[in-house]
């Protein structure tokens, strides 16, 4: 399999906050990327009650995991993506990212850890309207390092062609379809060569042939890259795709490994 | 599918519709730049007119006036030829440069079409340079012309006029009506300060006593203006007055600044009231500008909200937004200073702001600072409270759908 993932190995810029541990290897029995201890989040209501809309989570997310976390509209599943993505964090309980806790960083420490860490894959794509497809893919490398920032439009051209829109790159997201704009979407997420890649809901504005291209994409170029993919999903062939499977029902998160793939879904698309 | 390309379309026409807003609080910006920065330029010319006029009568900053009288309860006052003598010693002991008696007098001249009363003001040479005397034609008094057998005059236009305009290259004659009749000689013409001036005719002591030009009134002497750098005219004040108390005993002695400046600028009021004007003006241009920043806020935070879930820390953010909206406004604002330096600097407008003025002041540096620095200040205000506000909106609820 060709690869673009195989030049500068050694920019991946995470060592001033991640030092130590080195999670390069795919190994069971090495740290996990991600890891989540008796996280539960909560929110204060208008009239005082409180909502727990996590309760109690815990998960390890290990380089190179594909998992999918299927539920009901409402029961969590996009607080529990943004606890992962460094953009919320957990009410109690604690979050390792690569060993580090996470509550204890400041927010310009999480934004530069998300930004060469994590690559973001949303519903609505959230493309910068305005901007041509490259220069939405660049976004995430004006703040990056200086060496990727001057090497934006290379780097940039380099993903656009591996999701199959080189051609389009001076196109703006409302001249594409909703699949194009996803992949433009894939590139941007991946152009920094992120460890976690969290799609919410990736094919959730696309019909089921595109979804199912997209999810192609999403899966091999993830593979490729090494990095490890987190999937939210209604779409039952998504979940399939995924290695480790986990249901979240109101708050709770439940893993469902070697249970059919129709009880992990049931009631969601009721 | 098409409802989702349709919202992205309607998503790209809401830009545009607040692109071609943003331009019209830009064009709103720079046309309150323009007004703040012309109401300030035209300020500052008025300004400078008043300040010229005034100081041909009083003097520039610092000029002291020293009065002689003689004290009605005192038995015996100091005669004339002994205070001009002290007057003079003191100012050679002080080291002032620039010192001129002066007399406001009436004289009486031939003109051809008869004999007229002129505003005769007598002086020393110094005066020139102690009430920034203009002169259009000819030259003011030099030291030397003290010694001409024919007494030298400068006049005004408007007796210049009287005269017949002679060419001043033929050193031409005018006779003056004293207790001796004398014929002078106008040397040179200042311009008229405004419309209508009746003439008037300046005239060095001597010249002046030897015609019999001006008769002065029985114990008052001349009084002395002396330009004083203005850090010491207080302190040159009292010192003189006590000084010359002691010199002159049985003599009432007056030290007083006759500059304008004196007081306190007499033209803050002015200047005020203008740029309380202008800065309302600015004012209403910077709701204008806010009012559009806040209507884009909404599309902004999420815009914001994504590139943060990229990477951008909450501190590149706030400097983008800023600078986005400060690099408009400074634009805005520099078409404004140009406006406004067009408008102020037009001749038409020049010659009915300041009547007074001869030489215009070039377009002054501060009304375009201050111009451009209001400028940058609606743009950072503009720009830093949708900034603010979009900063503190939390990422999550910035890209949740
Ligand atoms: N900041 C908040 N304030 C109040 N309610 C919230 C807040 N964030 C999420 N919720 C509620 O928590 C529940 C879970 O939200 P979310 O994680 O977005 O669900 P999902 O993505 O699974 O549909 C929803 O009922 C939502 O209305
Ligand atoms: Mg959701």
């Amino acid at each position: 399999m060709t690869s673009i993932f195989t030049h500068d190995d050694e920019d991946i810029a995470n060592e001033e906050y991640l030092a130590g541990e080195s999670p390069a290897d795919n190994n069971d029995d090495s740290a996990p990327l991600v890891d989540l201890r008796n996280v539960t989040r909560s929110v204060v209501l208008a009239d005082d009650q409180q909502l727990h809309i996590l309760r109690g989570v815990d998960l390890q997310i290990r380089v190179g995991d594909h998992t999918a976390i299927v539920g009901r509209s409402g029961c969590g599943k996009s607080t529990l993506l943004n606890i992962l993505g460094l953009l919320d964090v957990p009410s109690s309980g604690q979050m390792l990212f690569d060993g580090t806790p996470v509550e204890r960083l400041r927010s310009n420490t999480r934004a530069k850890l998300r930004g060469s860490s994590i690559g973001f894959v949303f519903q609505q794509f959230n493309l910068l309207p305005g901007r041509t497809a490259l220069e939405n893919v660049v976004t995430p490398l004006l703040y990056a390092g200086r060496k990727e920032f001057w090497r934006r439009n290379t780097l940039g051209m380099e993903i656009l062609d591996r999701v199959g829109l080189a051609a389009r790159a001076g196109t703006q997201p409302h001249m594409l379809s909703g699949g194009e704009q996803q992949r433009v979407a894939i590139a941007r997420a991946l152009v920094r060569r992120p460890r976690l890649i969290l799609a919410d809901e990736p094919t959730g504005a696309l019909d089921v042939e595109t979804g199912q291209a997209v999810m192609d994409l999403l899966d091999t170029i993830a593979t490729e890259s090494g990095a490890a993919l987190v999937t939210i999903t209604h779409d039952l062939n998504v979940a399939a795709r995924a290695r480790t499977r986990y249901r979240l029902d109101a708050g709770v998160l439940s893993s469902s490994d070697g249970m059919p793939v129709n009880d992990v879904l049931m009631g969601v698309s009721a | 599918m098409t409802a989702l390309i349709s919202t992205m379309v309607e998503a790209w026409s809401e830009l545009r519709i607040h692109k071609t807003r943003v331009l019209l609080a830009l064009i709103g910006v720079a046309l309150s730049v323009a007004v703040l920065t012309t109401v300030v330029g035209v300020g500052n010319l008025t300004r400078e007119g008043m300040r010229v006029d005034s100081e041909r009568n009083g003097g520039r900053e610092a000029t002291l006036g020293v009065s002689v009288y003689a004290d009605p309860s005192a038995a015996q006052a100091p005669d004339a030829d002994r205070t001009a003598s002290v007057l003079e010693a003191t100012v050679k002991r002080y080291g002032f440069t620039h010192a001129s008696r002066v007399t406001q007098a009436q004289g009486r001249f031939q003109f051809p079409s008869g004999v007229q009363s002129v505003q005769l003001t007598v002086v020393d040479p110094a005066y020139g340079a102690i009430h920034r005397v203009d002169i259009a034609q000819g030259g003011w008094f030099a030291e030397d012309d003290a010694d001409r057998l024919a007494p030298a005059v400068v006049v005004n236009d408007a007796f210049y006029a009287a005269a017949g305009r002679p060419n001043l290259a033929t050193a031409p004659q005018v006779t003056v009506l004293g207790s001796n009749k004398a014929t002078a000689v106008i040397i040179g013409v200042m311009p008229n300060r405004y419309p209508e001036e009746m003439p008037q005719a300046f005239m060095l002591t001597a010249a002046a006593q030897a015609v019999g030009a001006a008769e002065q009134m029985p114990g008052m002497g001349p009084e002395l203006r002396i330009w004083v750098p203005a850090g010491m005219a207080e302190q040159l004040v009292s010192v003189l007055n006590a000084d010359l108390a002691q010199q002159l005993p049985g003599a009432q002695v007056s030290v007083h600044r006759s500059d304008y400046a004196a007081y306190g600028d007499p033209f803050a009021m002015v200047q005020l009231m203008v740029s309380g004007v202008a800065a309302l003006i600015l004012l209403l241009g910077a709701v204008g500008l806010l009012n559009i920043s806040m209507v884009t806020v909404r599309y902004r935070v999420r815009e914001i909200g994504i590139r943060r879930s990229f990477g951008a820390t909450s501190g590149r953010i706030f400097t983008g937004v800023m600078m986005e909206s400060v690099v408009g406004t400074t634009v805005a604002g520099a078409v404004g200073v140009m406006i406004a330096v067009a408008v102020v600097k037009n001749p038409w407008v020049e010659s009915k702001v300041a009547p007074g003025l001869e030489d215009y002041p070039a377009f002054p540096v501060e009304a375009a600072l201050l111009g451009l620095g209001a400028a940058v200040l609606v743009g950072a205000l503009a720009g830093a409270i949708p900034a603010l506000v979009a900063i503190r909106v939390k990422v999550i609820d910035a890209i949740r759908f």
